[in-house]
């Protein structure tokens, strides 16, 4: 239109503009800072790498979407600001009446496109380091048995002792094979972030280092019946020290 | 007052069968039939072999008890009357489809197989609010359990069955909202045409829903079911009796789905008005067309995976055993097949409804009505390649979590290309607040929250600490309740002029508004907080942590119903007192708004001619 | 497209509808809307409790058997207070805790004389099973052994033990559940079975196995307990039927600051 073609060279200096463009900015580190405090904080400390991981990328998607979002409150909240008009008949029609901007389409989709693979790259980098931790060799390998509605574990590597307690050395990698003897649980050390289903029939794998001593939290995070909400657990992460005299105390060998 | 028929046939001395039929006959007949079936399976059926791993006995008698319910329910009702009549080499006369499509014939015409798009239109709308009435019920239930801690006012079976049966009859309420009650009542106006492609399949699909909510129902007075909405076997094959319940109500529905999505799209493909070119078609018939053709690929699969589940109960069968050779990831990706393309068969009518109220709220056109076609477009070519997203933990194909993450974070980009025409649109608009307008920015706070959050769950390692959490819960609580219920509610007051001939009461719905968005909120705000801390889904107790977070939730959840209530009362209000309302009364250029109140029996005196997009508003347009 | 150009649908949209009532019924107009709508909130909400209060109510068994005090113990954690439990396992519910005819699932094997219980924190709690039902081999092998009692023994039909063969179990009492307890409880015995021979024509065998066992309560909490020896034959993995409805071989279990 040729309304459009005029306006072109002056359309960022137009109020509306600069005032939404003031909000964007706002909005958009107001909901970086905000977001990330949100999704963290409830997540509490991370007993491992994995879930440090988790917490930074979360709070790094979170700063990837707050330009969008922003630019979406922004133009929101702007229009919003007018005098607003109830009643039973429309108001006059709008001056505004372009129907299409190729430009502002092309920057909105390229822009998103940008962030949309910058989030892709960095969340398979994470992945990445994580599934190191499965491929290493030195871990230590512990088999989970999951039943309706009750966890159990073989320490293969300690005299394939079994326990229903889930002590783990702190900063030593430990490989978990996890299996079902009935219908589908899932493994899920809250504070270390990692899960995986049990399935029954089949052997599933997950792994983590812990890096912080202390009791954490596992539950089972898929739903399996009448007593799901109770299959819990204590997680007990040690020292060395303290996991050798626990591994002999329970008859396991070191 | 029935129309009197002319019968060609000899024996036309009493009163036609298809007068006759209503829903009342249909449930005679289908409680006679189910009650005869379950005598005769009790009766003939051979007992449980001995020693056989599974006892089937019990579930071949429900399942044939409910079929028998189901041919019962459609053969009372009438459905069968057209199909036996062309097998017997004959059609239906004129005077009989016009008495199948009620003419003169009053309040009536709602309670039997009536073929009018419109009557089926409002018929839709009441089984929707009666669904969303049960199934909020049940939502209520759950949140009151989940008050304290410590759980335990309901006992964990009762738990799990209702959590399971909120969960697929919201799924199924959701999914019949918007193309329920507007694309079978509006969509045929205003595109222009006189009726549906295939009249009495649309009243199939609305009576095939009434007939499957039976089965469902029944559920909870069989042992209700163990499993969440998404019926996971292995788990499902331990349910009691009520998991038949189940895979009855999602068969039967699966048939409504497909049959529906058959007429809406031959109707929108073949019976536009001269001159409606495709650029021409308002966005809310592309929302529509996108969501019934994403549901006919996809609710096969969700069938075929329900059969193989009825016959691992009912046939000894080891589809989902991996004792018998079969798999539980096998019911995982079926599911899943079906359940992520499901989720934007949800959305997309909705964000479409509010695209098309749009341009009438703020008074200019629509902003790139192409780039919200390729986003509709967009979103269902790609949701058909992200299912696995829902099995990144599973240990399923570790090796396919990459590849699904990436068509997963792919899908925001058709999903971002609807938000920039929502907020083209209100960019420099002249905004008339309505509740309908103020659902648009309703909308995009809360898919914005809900988009994001599922930014979060589609990245690999990040799911591994929120999948099978609150977490996810209040995500698609966010996408679906807060986008979709939202654009729903929008749609609602904005044709309810057209659908009853009155205004839904101002003040009413402003409140309830203003309750159900708040309320909704802060309640799901709170669950994305214990979901980070750690709560898993579908749990009736909890730990001490969790406690405050979940107060707040049910604190919010009563707001929520309350507000729910008050649009109730609203729309029986509005219904019987409302304000009556003038033909066109948001002045809109769609075409449904230039047929007078209440809509005569064939739309139009004369098909419309159409010259131009329905957009056209702004100084320059005339 | 046509507009509104109808001067008279016009007129009904200006001001609001009630200048279309006579002055003397507005008031009762305001108010059928707003008592409408509170109503509906009311009724709706009315039908939620009512509904609600009538699947709560459904429970199989909401009786609680609380510990009886006997004394005190000595511990490895010291002097505690002891208490004791008495309960049973039997092959049907017939015994009398389900009601006369044996409730709505007769042939469930039940434990009684009820299936939920409580216990003081911080103390050493001894149960004593008398287990009436016979057995086979338990399929998960870990719950034939005593887990989280006081020395991780039992006593078995008098003679102490921390196992039993896994081919002699009948059924196993497993306190496990944690969900919001803020202390781990975990104790499960195997309860020895009583073997074919034993069992009479009808009733209850006059022998059946007694396990004894004593463990230490943490801090309060709510716990419960399940049988970990499947048997509901004819469902998958047989953990359903019986297995799965509380207040069989299912309870709750609260430790309770005494």
């Amino acid at each position: 239109m040729s309304d459009l073609q005029t306006k072109k060279p002056q359309w960022w200096k137009s109020k509306d503009v600069k005032i939404t463009a003031a909000l964007w900015v706002v909005l958009s580190v107001f909901i970086g800072v905000i977001g990330g405090i949100v999704n963290s904080r409830p997540m509490g400390q991370p007993a491992s790498e994995t879930m440090a991981n988790t917490i930074h990328i979360m709070k790094l998607f979170t700063w990837v979407s707050a330009p969008v979002a922003g630019l979406v409150a922004a133009i929101a909240i702007k229009s919003l600001m007018q005098k607003m008009h109830f009643g039973d008949n429309p108001p006059a029609e709008a001056d505004h009446q372009i129907s299409d901007s190729p430009k502002a389409t092309a920057l909105w989709l390229i822009v998103s496109a940008l962030l949309c693979l910058f989030a892709l790259v960095f969340g398979m980098v994470v992945f990445q380091r994580d599934n190191n931790t499965l491929l290493d060799v030195h871990a230590a390998d512990v088999n989970v048995t999951g039943q309706q509605w009750a966890w159990n574990f073989d320490y293969i590597d300690n005299g394939k002792f079994q326990s229903e307690d889930l002590y783990l050395p702190v900063n030593k990698p430990v490989h978990f094979h996890v299996t079902s003897l009935d219908v589908v649980h899932s493994f899920w050390i809250v504070q270390m972030g990692i899960k995986v289903d049990a399935n029954p029939g089949y052997i599933t794998e997950t792994a983590v280092t812990p890096t912080k001593i202390g009791v954490y939290d596992l539950r089972c995070a898929e739903l399996c019946g009448l007593l799901h909400a109770y299959m819990q657990k204590k997680v007990h992460v040690v020292s060395q020290q303290d996991y050798n005299n626990w591994v002999t105390s329970h008859g396991g060998t070191i | 007052m029935t129309t009197v028929m002319n019968h060609k046939s000899p024996t036309a001395s009493h009163r036609p069968i298809m007068e006759r039929l209503n829903v009342v006959t249909a449930l005679v007949l289908g409680i006679a039939l189910a009650v005869i079936s379950y005598y005769l399976a009790s009766k003939f059926l051979p007992e449980n072999t001995e020693g056989s791993v599974m006892k089937t006995r019990h579930d071949q008698i429900i399942l044939i008890a409910m079929f028998g319910w189901f041919i019962g329910f459609m053969t009372g009702i009438g459905a069968l009357v057209a199909p036996v009549r062309w097998l017997m080499g004959k059609d239906l006369s004129h005077d009989e489809n016009m008495y199948l499509a009620g003419k003169d014939a009053g309040t009536a015409r709602y309670f039997r197989y009536t073929t009018d798009h419109k009557v089926v239109g409002i018929q839709y709308l009441v089984i929707t609010m009666v669904i969303f009435g049960v199934g909020g019920i049940l939502a209520m239930l759950i949140r009151t359990n989940l008050g304290h801690a410590e759980g335990g006012w309901l006992h964990p079976q009762a738990y799990n069955a209702v959590v399971g049966i909120h969960g697929i009859i919201m799924i199924v309420g959701t999914i019949i909202m918007i193309t329920g009650p507007f694309g079978n009542f509006i969509m045929p106006i205003m595109i222009g045409a006189r009726d549906m492609a295939f009249p009495r399949l649309n009243a199939l699909s609305f009576w095939l829903i009434v007939a499957a909510l039976a089965p469902i129902l029944s559920s909870f007075f069989l042992g209700g079911i163990t499993t969440g909405w998404s019926a996971y076997n292995p788990l499902a094959t331990q349910s009691p009796g009520g998991m038949d319940g189940y895979i009855m109500f999602i068969c039967i529905f699966a048939i409504s789905t497909m049959v529906a999505g058959a007429n809406i799209t031959t109707t929108v493909v073949r019976m536009r008005a001269k001159g409606m070119t495709w650029t021409r078609t308002p966005i809310f018939i592309y929302g529509t067309v996108a969501s019934v053709a994403l549901a006919l690929p996809a609710f096969p699969v969700f069938f075929l995976s329900q059969v193989m589940s009825a016959m691992d109960r009912a046939a000894g069968t080891t589809f989902y055993d991996t004792r018998g050779g079969g798999s539980g990831w096998l019911y995982e990706n079926l599911f899943w097949l079906m359940g992520h393309p499901e989720v934007y068969v949800i959305l997309i009518p909705a964000v479409a409804a509010l695209m098309e109220m749009a341009p009438v709220f703020t008074r200019r056109p629509l902003f790139s009505f192409k780039i919200a076609v390729m986003g509709i477009a967009g979103i269902c070519g790609l949701s058909i390649l992200v299912w696995a997203h829902h099995m990144y933990v599973t240990g399923w194909a570790p090796l396919l979590n990459a590849p699904f993450m990436l068509t997963t974070e792919l899908i925001s980009i058709p999903t971002g290309m609807l938000f920039l025409v929502l907020v083209g649109t209100v960019w420099r608009g002249r905004l008339w607040m309505t509740v309908p307008t103020a659902s648009i920015f309703a909308l995009l706070l809360n898919f914005m929250i809900g988009g994001i959050t599922g930014i979060y769950l589609s990245d690999v390692p990040a799911d591994a600490a929120l999948h099978g959490s609150m977490f996810v819960t209040a995500h698609f609580h966010y996408t679906l309740m807060g986008a979709g219920l939202t654009g729903a509610i929008a749609a609602l007051i904005f044709w309810f002029p057209k659908m009853t001939g009155r205004m839904i009461d101002k003040q009413l719905s402003w409140i309830s508004f203003w309750l159900v968005q708040i309320g909704f909120n802060v309640a799901f705000m709170g669950m994305f907080m214990v979901g980070l801390a750690g709560q898993p889904r579908r749990v009736e107790a909890y730990a001490e942590l969790f406690t405050r977070g979940n107060q707040i939730t049910t604190g919010a959840a009563f707001v929520i119903m309350t507000g729910m209530l008050v649009l109730l009362w609203a729309v029986i209000y509005s219904w019987r007192n409302g304000q009556k309302a003038p033909m066109n009364p948001w002045q809109s250029k769609t075409l449904e708004w230039s047929v007078p109140n209440p809509v005569p029996l064939e739309n139009f005196e004369t098909l419309p001619i159409v010259t131009s997009d329905p957009y056209g508003y702004g100084k320059a347009q005339s | 497209m046509r507009t509104l150009v109808n001067n008279e649908n016009r007129s009904n949209l200006n001001g609001n509808a009630l200048s279309h009532f006579p002055n003397n019924i507005v008031g009762g107009f305001m108010n059928k809307r707003i008592l409408g709508a509170f109503l509906t909130v009311a009724l709706g909400a009315g039908t939620i409790v009512g509904i609600g209060s009538y699947v709560a109510a459904a429970k199989n068994d909401s009786r609680v058997l609380a510990a009886t005090p006997a004394g005190t113990l000595q511990t490895p954690q010291g002097n505690l207070p002891h208490y004791t439990l008495d309960m049973s396992v039997y092959p049907d519910s017939m015994f009398g805790g389900h009601g006369k005819d044996g409730g709505p699932h007769p042939d469930y094997v039940s434990y009684g004389p009820v299936t939920n219980f409580s216990v003081p924190a911080h103390s050493a709690v001894t149960i004593t099973v008398h287990q009436y039902d016979s057995g086979e081999t338990i399929t998960n092998p870990f719950f034939a052994k005593a887990h989280g009692t006081m020395d991780g023994t039992m006593t078995v039909n008098g003679v102490k033990m921390s196992e039993v063969s896994p081919k002699t179990v009948g059924h196993t009492f497993t306190l496990h559940g944690l969900a919001n307890g803020k202390d781990q409880l975990f104790v499960s015995v195997p309860l020895l079975y009583v073997p074919e021979e034993e069992q009479p024509e009808s009733g209850y065998t006059k022998t059946p196995s007694v396990t004894t066992f004593t463990f230490i309560t943490g801090g309060e909490g709510e716990y419960v307990w399940n049988c970990e020896f499947p048997c509901g034959d004819g469902t998958y993995a047989r953990f359903g039927a019986v297995m799965s409805t509380m207040g069989y071989m299912s309870g709750h279990f609260n430790v309770v600051n005494a």
